[in-house]
């Protein structure tokens, strides 16, 4: 099993001066830590939010963050009346190593692997996302992933494997680093 | 011989596919849905104490965790062979019952009507919510967003925490509710009466004044004639949260009805070698196959069975609904696989007619609403009916209530040999002499979108619209032709 260095693929724009132009208030910012926790490597999402949540126990003030399993219309829901989210969560591209941690816009990531799209009858995050912008929800302008790659996620158990397990505190950092670009006051030492 | 695979792509790639062959006259010969199983949940329970079943087993999918809660939960009432009192009863119903209004909303508005909406030979592109709400009107949309709120809503108020409820115990309910909670249920039961009516007309403008969509309907494709399961109350009305099993022939005849504890002499597992996945099929009938009729124990659990299994609805408006529904498709039973979707929509009125029902009953914010347990822990059975099938819980612990044995019987995993029928009925109408009609594709999805196939509870994730990757491959193995739908 790869238990060696953590790969780490950023979006572009991560260090694009240009992002969020004008932003100077802190922003309504929301960080989900996505799906499920008795499902072996699912439970990343939760384990990154909790590491977050316990290092940085001020972060309430600045942001939101919770643990959740939703997906589609649901986590859609979730998001509105928030100006960034930042979802937490297992991919599966398959053209990385397992434990491969990925930190992306989520329009860079293929439809069907985006967040937590639970089933089969229930509808894509994206989708649902169209969906609530045309009914118009207020719904974030920007909508990070940090997921990392890993398909074990069919035995029942609270443990995450080695790998993934290994880019949990990567994932935290680059959630602190993303907030750093989104001009929080708190991550910029002011 | 020619073989066809067509694979869901998700991010768990190489599992979850069907795969068709083909004679060598270039008909269908046999099909195979395959879906992974997810392991070791059994093994997961034991050790851990019965009373957090109902929050361990709510994390089995995000999809219904409240029909696993409350299955969890009434086995673990009938471990400690505690009854909860009346108030306690009525609340889970009630919670119960704003969870199916969420959910039987989503599943018409989201998943099912767009195939009616939009028509099935619509653009995929199209074929969507999106494309439901372009059609009938932002204002809808709105609704459906309201509707989906306000079940949402009544949980958390019940459960004390949305989506995932956590109150019930063995015995009833940690908490009830206030008198302003109660009227504000109500008030959503209401509007949602309004809503489950305005969605009936919809379904009767758009599906059932529009011939070519009724003959679909009405069409052999989609039709099987097998068993029909569901909950009823002790006056045979289609109950969600409580009763027992109603068994019906595919001829209308009810062969009994069954009660949690008795499943095992009811409901036994086929295994085929070429899946994970057992097929539960009704015991004394016996497995005779994938094939229909009275002789072959496949039965199916949805919607549509639980109308068909029962003798009515509880409540005025849906019985009216209910009594259309059979003198508009020839009596009972139906047997026609997408009147599911008119059924799920009967089932949405009663929902809605039933939170106000419980909402206005005088008992309903009493404090008496847990009995404390005082037998020793043992086995027990719980069953309710999940939106998508029959849930069954079993559970056997040691004297200290420490689960010792766990079993599960989900509501897709019902319908395995019903939906395995319904694709190779579809697969074997549209692919004759090796030609692929280009409608397969959404064909076939809606022969297992109209049993709301949540493979949440058998498999990990599916994508939401169900992108698929048929491989066409001649004699000798080479792919001949790929025809993808991705959403």
């Amino acid at each position: 099993m790869n238990t060696g260095p953590i790969n780490i693929v950023e979006g572009d724009q991560v260090r694009n001066e240009n992002f969020l132009p004008g932003l100077h208030q802190p922003p309504s910012i929301i960080i989900i830590g996505l799906g499920n926790p008795i499902l072996g490597d699912d439970g990343f999402g939760w384990e990154v939010a909790r590491q977050l949540e316990s290092q940085y126990p001020g972060m309430s003030n600045v942001f939101e963050i919770e643990c959740a399993s939703l997906g589609g219309l649901s986590l859609m829901e979730r998001l509105i009346g928030h100006k960034i989210a930042i979802l937490i969560d297992i991919v599966h591209l398959g053209q990385n190593p397992l434990g491969t941690l990925y930190c992306l816009p989520m329009e860079q990531l293929p439809d069907y692997s985006v967040g937590h799209t639970a089933s089969s009858h229930d509808t894509t995050l994206r989708t649902a996302i169209q969906v609530g912008r045309s009914l118009g929800a207020s719904l974030p302008d920007t909508i990070w992933v940090v997921g990392v790659e890993t398909t074990n996620t069919y035995d029942f158990s609270e443990e995450l494997s080695p790998p993934v397990a290994a880019a949990v505190p990567c994932a935290a950092q680059c959630i602190l680093d993303l907030l750093n670009q989104f001009c929080i006051p708190a991550f910029k030492g002011e | 011989m020619q073989r066809i695979s067509i694979d869901p792509i998700t991010r768990l790639e190489g599992h979850g596919k069907i795969e068709i062959f083909l004679n060598e006259d270039g008909d269908v010969a046999n099909t195979y849905f395959q879906i992974p199983e997810l392991r070791g949940f059994e093994r997961f329970c034991v050790g851990r104490p019965i009373e957090e079943m109902a929050l361990l087993t709510n994390r089995i999918c995000g999809v219904c965790p409240e029909a696993h809660h409350m299955a969890a939960a009434k086995a673990a009432d009938a471990v400690y062979k505690v009854e909860p009192p009346p108030t306690g009863k009525k609340l889970r119903e009630l919670l119960y019952s704003g969870f199916y209004f969420t959910d039987h909303t989503t599943h018409f508005y989201a998943l099912g009507g767009p195939d009616f909406v939009m028509g099935p030979d619509a653009p995929v592109a199209e074929r969507n919510i999106l494309g439901v709400i372009h059609k009938v009107g932002l204002e809808i949309g709105g609704k459906v967003i309201q509707a989906r709120k306000y079940g949402h809503t009544i949980v958390e108020m019940i459960g004390g925490r949305k989506v995932h409820p956590c109150t019930s115990i063995p015995g009833g309910l940690t908490k009830g509710i206030t008198e302003d909670q109660r009227a504000e249920i109500e008030q959503m039961g209401r509007w949602g009466i309004e809503f489950a009516q305005f969605s009936l007309q919809l379904f009767n403008d758009i599906v059932l004044a529009n011939k070519s969509y009724l003959d679909l309907i009405l069409g052999d494709i989609y039709t099987h004639q097998t068993y029909s399961i569901g909950l009823v109350d002790e006056n045979n009305k289609v109950n969600f949260y409580d009763g027992k099993v109603s068994v019906v022939a595919p001829d209308g005849e009810r062969i009994g009805k069954y009660a949690p504890a008795e499943y095992t002499e009811w409901i036994a597992e086929h295994v085929e070698p070429w899946t994970y996945l057992k097929f539960p099929y009704l015991k004394k009938v016996g497995w005779k196959g994938f094939v229909d009729g009275k002789d072959s124990g496949v039965y199916f659990a949805t919607p549509l069975s639980r109308l068909n299994a029962a003798d009515g609805m509880a409540t005025p408006l849906a019985q009216e609904q209910y009594e259309k529904f059979y003198s508009t498709l020839g009596g009972k039973p139906v047997h026609q696989r997408l009147a599911i979707h008119w059924a799920r929509l009967i089932e949405l009125l009663y929902a809605a007619e039933r939170i106000v029902e419980l909402a206005t009953d005088p008992e309903i914010t009493s404090p008496k609403f847990h009995t404390v347990p005082t037998e020793k822990p043992t086995e027990g059975v719980g069953i309710v009916e999940a939106p998508r099938g029959t849930l069954t819980h079993h559970y056997k612990t040691d004297e200290r209530g420490i689960v010792t044995e766990a079993n599960l019987i989900v509501g897709t995993t019902n319908n395995y040999a019903p939906i395995t029928m319904s694709i190779k009925k579809a697969a074997s109408s549209l692919i004759k002499k090796g030609t692929v009609n280009e409608g397969l594709l959404n064909m076939v999805e809606m022969a297992f979108r109209a049993y709301d196939p949540c493979f949440g509870c058998a498999t990990h994730s599916l994508p939401g619209q169900m992108p698929l990757e048929i491989t066409i491959r001649d004699a000798k193995g080479n792919s001949v032709e790929v025809v993808k739908q991705y959403c």
